[in-house]
């Protein structure tokens, strides 16, 4: 088994006051390195679930996740925190840099705390890698969306994860940036053989995946 | 700045409250205004304690030092003996004692007269300083004269007065003594023991070298001249600066504790602060959850900036405090210089700690608040 991550049966149940909202049903899911997954599917129907349950942000109700082979269904906050830095690259809609660092202090900052001397070397390298090697002491306030979300790809690379999750990447972008963007990714689960899993409405991004799954109402089509 | 640089590299939680706080600076300003008020209401109340207590034992003088003893009336002795002045004079083995008679009488010179207590002392020198004159080891002949009769009667040494027709040369004016005494000679004259009428005393004043020797002497007086009868009252001033000095003990506790009452406001303001903060800046916690920073981290993030606004703030309360305390004391004792002594600084760093602690308290439910959010709530809009 070679799959980098994958769920197994897995179900997401919401309990919203007697009124209980199955967000994920019985899920089976897989992805490979260097692989590139676009999950597409109408508004409610549970991909962002889906990708929070790969991203150990979140727990499935029932089922398993496994990690590189390791079931990382049950662990405690603590462990999914350490696996989501050694593992997991996010990548937001809106980007979700903090304002009051620069550039280049965005990238470093999932390495700020704990110490790691070549941080600071890596996160220049990315961002020069992402064409934003003149923007490093650029807060966010002073870049466009496009610039914006290239530093967010590289703070989402600056731990070497294995995995690149992205909640629509091109949802803030127009066709022309998306596009940039997503010749990123391409880039980089070729290079560094990273599997990219990319939510996404945008119809482009179907030319870049090798696979595309579709989730209707919580389930795999 | 490099050092700066050095600090934040080692310590990341500072690096980003330092950010943090220069986000909203009007807020983190008022916050730090919070606990500069505090620090500085604290710490100069507890200075303005000090000096008012410094005042206080300035105008007592070293009274402490002085015991009076007297003939004990309820028992039906009117004055004192030689005897007992002789026993007085075995039990105090520290300090000098001074028999003294006194009355009222006429004292004029020229056509001016005025009716003053006489004092009938042999060593007054043991009680009082000169102002202009010499105070004789012995008074066998002359007179000293108070400074407020001095003054009444116009008189300097050389002069000569007349104390119920007797002439006296004035061998000295006394200094104005300022606060409490035994035996005020501001407005009295005194003369040798013999020209007063009698053959005992109306008291004995002791004036020991320190207030130990003079309780000490006290204890002893007692013991020598009480066993058999209750033949005098001993009276310690050192009673009323004990009772003074704890009066000063609870004001200073008082005032302490109004100060800390705008700390305590102060530490609310920073709790309401850092609430809105981290309540406005839930996504980016949530971020910073989702790359791979711990509770821990977060908790400690918002920590440190909650200890970076009382830090601020009781830096700039001490300073404020201090110069505060520079002119409190310029102004009431006429000394700077007063400000720095030990009790002040210890008011100084009492006031300082506070105002860190309750930052950090005030930060310390926020912090737990953040940094137990689930990252997936806080990042859903
Ligand atoms: N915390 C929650 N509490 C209750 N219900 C939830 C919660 N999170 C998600 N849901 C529900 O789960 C379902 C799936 O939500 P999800 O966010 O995964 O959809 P999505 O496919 O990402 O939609 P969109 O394309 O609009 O982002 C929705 O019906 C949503 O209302
Ligand atoms: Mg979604």
């Amino acid at each position: 088994m070679n799959h980098i991550i994958e769920l197994q049966r897995v179900w997401k149940r919401y309990d919203t006051g007697g009124e209980v909202v199955e967000a994920l049903k019985d899920v089976d899911f897989h992805a490979d390195p260097g692989e590139f997954v676009a999950v597409m599917g109408p508004s409610g129907s549970g991909k962002s679930t889906m990708l929070n349950v790969l991203g150990l942000l979140d727990t499935p109700t029932e089922g398993t996740v496994y990690l590189d082979g390791q079931d990382v269904t049950d662990l405690s906050d603590r462990e999914m925190t350490v696996h989501r830095k050694r593992f997991i690259g996010f990548i937001f809609q809106s980007f979700h840099l903090i304002p009051t660092l620069s550039a280049l202090e965005n990238v470093e900052m999932p390495t700020l705390f704990g110490d790691d001397p070549t941080a600071r070397d890596r996160a220049t390298h990315l961002l020069e890698r992402v064409g934003l090697g003149e923007r490093l002491d650029h807060r966010p306030d002073q870049l466009s969306g496009g610039q914006k979300q290239r530093v967010a790809i590289a703070r989402a690379l600056i731990n070497e994860p294995r995995i690149l999750l992205a909640d629509e990447p091109t949802g803030n972008l127009d066709r022309k940036t998306g596009r940039s963007v997503l010749d990123l990714f391409d880039e980089i689960r070729r290079e560094d053989d990273v599997a990219v899993i990319a939510v996404t409405h945008d119809p482009q991004l179907g030319d870049y995946a090798d696979r595309t799954v579709e989730l209707i109402d919580g389930r795999i089509q | 700045m490099s050092v700066l640089d050095d600090l934040f590299r080692r310590v990341p939680a500072l690096l980003m409250a330092r950010r943090n706080l220069s986000r909203n600076r009007i807020r983190s300003g008022l916050a730090v205004l919070g606990i500069i008020i505090g620090v500085l209401a604290i710490a100069s109340l507890g200075m303005f304690g000090t000096t008012l207590r410094t005042g206080a034992s300035q105008q007592l003088g070293d009274i402490g030092n002085e015991i009076s003893v007297s003939p004990n009336f309820q028992e039906g002795i009117e004055e004192l003996t030689e005897r007992d002045v002789d026993e007085i004079r075995r039990a105090v083995t520290d300090g000098a004692v001074v028999p003294v008679r006194s009355e009222s009488r006429l004292v004029s010179r020229g056509d001016r007269q005025t009716v003053t207590t006489v004092y009938g002392m042999e060593n007054p020198g043991a009680l009082y300083e000169a102002e202009q004159g010499r105070i004789p080891d012995r008074l066998r002949q002359g007179a000293l004269v108070g400074s407020g009769t001095a003054g009444l009667l116009d008189v300097e040494p050389g002069n000569t007065i007349s104390v119920d027709g007797r002439t006296y040369r004035v061998a000295a004016v006394l200094a104005e003594q300022g606060g409490i005494s035994l035996v005020s000679p501001n407005n009295a004259v005194i003369v040798p023991v013999e020209d007063v009428n009698g053959t005992g005393y109306s008291q004995v004043v002791v004036s020991a070298d320190s207030g130990q020797a003079a309780n000490e002497s006290a204890v002893a007086i007692r013991e020598a001249l009480n066993e058999r009868e209750q033949r005098v009252s001993v009276f310690e001033l050192q009673s009323i600066t004990a009772g003074i000095n704890e009066f000063f003990g609870i004001l200073n506790a008082f005032l302490i504790g109004i100060g800390s009452i705008s700390l305590v406001v102060a530490g609310v303001s920073i709790l309401n602060v850092m609430l809105m903060s981290t309540i406005e800046r839930r996504q980016e916690i949530g971020v910073l959850r989702a790359v791979g920073v711990q509770r821990g981290d977060v908790i400690r993030m918002i920590l440190a900036e909650a200890g970076l606004l009382g830090v601020a703030g009781g830096v700039i309360g001490a300073i404020l405090a201090v110069g505060a305390g520079v002119a409190l004391n310029a102004f009431v004792l006429n000394d700077p210089l007063a400000t720095f002594q030990a009790a002040n600084l210890l008011y100084i760093v009492l006031a300082v700690g506070f105002g860190v602690g309750t930052s950090v308290l005030s930060g310390l439910y926020p912090a737990w608040k953040a940094a137990n959010e689930r990252p997936v709530e806080a990042l859903r809009k």
